[in-house]
């Protein structure tokens, strides 16, 4: 039996990994709940801020898109689950658009419950640049599909809050975090470590956002002829239509065209190990700077 | 697999002059003729447009897969990659999973000539002019039958025609600017945007979102919401709009290095206590800036 613990901990049997909190932790997210103002038995919105680190800089100067969309994921997915509470959630589907790459920091994001249907909830989140005057930089909208959690047993003490995680000693990238495979091209691979999986089992959304990143760049830079400078993913688009269980996840890119300088990619992802099954459909929105 | 007696003989899907075919249990394609009434700001096909004819096949394939069952568009994102070359566009959607409560497709739109052939440009396939992916909620059948009965034999054929407007497409829904810069904008709820449940068809409500983003990001940027050019749309539908009016509003974003920005733009049913109906985030490029249609 896997159990959630008042401060997120996850505690699996084996005491190895914390699976809730390993991959926000690593971007460091502070997460808080905001008061109901509705009067409504769930929570209507939360708030998290994270620093933007050195070494998780991309080359657009601010966060890389990837890892904005693993804090989105981590705190809409938090606060969806909170709201449908005794059951829990995985996330279905991630839109986000992302207008500013040179952040200052820190990034203050929100989240609020737009629609807790009995089968899905939806949820608007927002990110500001404190560094920034509170510019405005990418907004979300995150689908998730109600389950029953089964053996997982959650218990969070409410209002829920968790301080910010101290910086990493030995810091290291996100695609080395991430275990994505070194490479050029228009494929791309993940390791699926045990650290990447969330207390469901299965790959983190995270994760699978940061490889579609990574894969949509590698992917435009070798099709695109004017792509020979620096690149970043924008606006994403990710259905995750089924879990990553086996491994490795592998992310399949079409260029589907440029416009304007920006190059809109195809990714599919694909569970290698789990009889190559389509796991991830989406696209990514990648600009040559 | 028409709908009987929708959409009604004046409907905005009839003006826009639909071409369905469902070519297999899981694809279908549907296609509208470019004519100046659907053109954005730079010459190309507005986005609401593209989205309106992602819709249709969605729900052209939704309605077969789906059967008996119906469905609710949840979601919907649309991106532009290339100008439409063609004097026709045509989304071509597939299914990519069918689950217990939700059915997920993706649909690439693209330009075809007369004879109904991709369009070639140098000797080669023109890019793509648009991809886009959706979800459907699956509404689990009544016991009284499905809605309608697909055609057991495929392919199958239909048009949606039969509009005479010559309005500019979002004249035709009647968009009224009250105020561009917070992005609001006024459409009334009437039988000629209807879907098939009497709201707001989900194509009209990608319009609305893109007519309000436009005002509002123009404003932001000093232009007038008509020199812009929404490039990307993803919205997700909440509720029904059913009374009406539909009012928008818009909180702009930062601007991106290229000129490129986003807003998120909410639709309320003025009508019905404010509800909110819908979310979308809307990208939009001064006309400058957009690459000109070859």
């Amino acid at each position: 039996m896997t159990t959630v613990g008042p401060d997120g901990e996850v505690e699996d049997g084996t005491g190895a990994v914390d699976r809730r909190r390993h991959v926000s932790d690593y971007f460091r997210l502070e997460r808080w709940e905001l008061p109901a103002t509705t009067g409504d038995d769930g929570p209507a919105s939360m708030a998290g801020r994270a620093p933007v680190d050195d070494h998780q800089r991309g080359p657009g100067g601010g966060l890389r898109t990837g890892g904005l969309l693993t804090s989105l994921d981590s705190l809409g997915g938090f606060t969806s689950g909170l709201a449908v509470l005794p059951r829990w959630i995985v996330t279905t589907s991630l839109l986000a658009t992302v207008s500013e790459l040179a952040h200052v920091g820190p990034l203050r994001l929100r989240a609020d419950v737009l629609r807790r249907g009995r089968n899905s909830v939806v949820c608007a989140l927002g990110v500001v640049d404190e560094g920034a005057d509170d510019r405005h930089v990418a907004a979300a909208t995150l689908t998730c599909a109600v389950l029953d959690p089964d053996a997982m047993t959650l218990e969070f003490e409410r209002p829920f809050a968790l301080p910010m995680p101290p910086p990493q000693a030995d810091p290291v990238r996100p695609e080395a975090f991430f275990c994505i495979e070194p490479g050029h091209g228009p494929v791309t691979r993940l390791r699926l470590e045990d650290q990447l999986r969330n207390p469901w089992g299965i790959l983190h959304g995270g994760a699978v956002a940061m490889l579609a990143d990574e894969a949509a760049c590698r992917a435009t830079v070798a099709a695109v002829p004017a792509a020979t400078g620096a690149v970043a993913a924008t606006d994403v688009v990710l259905h995750y239509l089924r879990p990553v269980k086996v491994g490795p996840a592998e992310a399949r890119c079409t260029v589907l065209g440029t416009r304007d300088g920006r190059t809109t990619v195809r990714v599919a992802i694909h569970d290698v190990g789990a009889d190559d099954r389509l796991v991830t459909l989406g696209s990514v929105t990648v600009l040559t700077l | 697999m028409s709908l009987p007696g929708y959409p009604p003989p004046e409907h905005f899907l009839g003006d826009l002059g639909l071409e369905v075919e469902v070519t297999t249990e899981t694809t279908a394609r549907v296609r509208t003729r470019v004519t100046p009434e659907v053109r954005s700001p730079d010459g190309g096909v507005r986005v609401g447009v593209l989205a309106t004819l992602v819709d249709i096949v969605g729900g052209a394939i939704a309605a077969r897969v789906l059967r008996p069952d119906w469905m609710a568009t949840a979601d919907l994102a649309i991106e532009l990659v290339g100008p439409p070359v063609g004097p026709w566009v045509e989304a071509q959607g597939s299914v990519l999973r069918r689950g217990r409560t939700t059915l997920v497709i993706e649909a690439l739109v693209v330009a075809v000539d007369e004879d109904g052939a991709t369009t070639s440009v140098d000797g080669r396939a023109a890019d793509p002019v648009a991809w886009a992916s959706m979800t459907f909620a699956v509404l689990p059948a009544k016991g009284d039958g499905p809605p309608v009965q697909p055609a057991a034999e495929l392919p199958v054929r239909w048009a949606i025609t039969g509009g005479a407007s010559t309005l500019p497409v979002l004249d035709a829904l009647a968009v009224t600017v009250l105020d561009g810069a917070a992005g609001r904008v006024s459409v009334p709820v009437r039988p000629y945007l209807h879907n098939s449940f009497g709201a707001v068809q989900g194509g009209v409500v990608a319009l609305i979102a893109e007519a309000a983003g436009a005002e509002a990001l123009g404003a932001a940027q000093g232009h007038d919401g008509a020199d812009m050019v929404v490039t990307d749309l993803q919205i997700a539908y909440l509720a029904l709009g059913k009374v009406g009016p539909i009012v928008s509003s818009a909180r702009v974003l930062a601007t991106g290095p290229d000129g490129r920005a986003g807003a998120v733009v909410e639709l309320r049913d003025a009508g019905a206590d404010d509800r909110l109906t819908t979310v979308a985030n809307v990208t939009a490029v001064p006309v400058g800036a957009a690459r000109a249609p070859a």
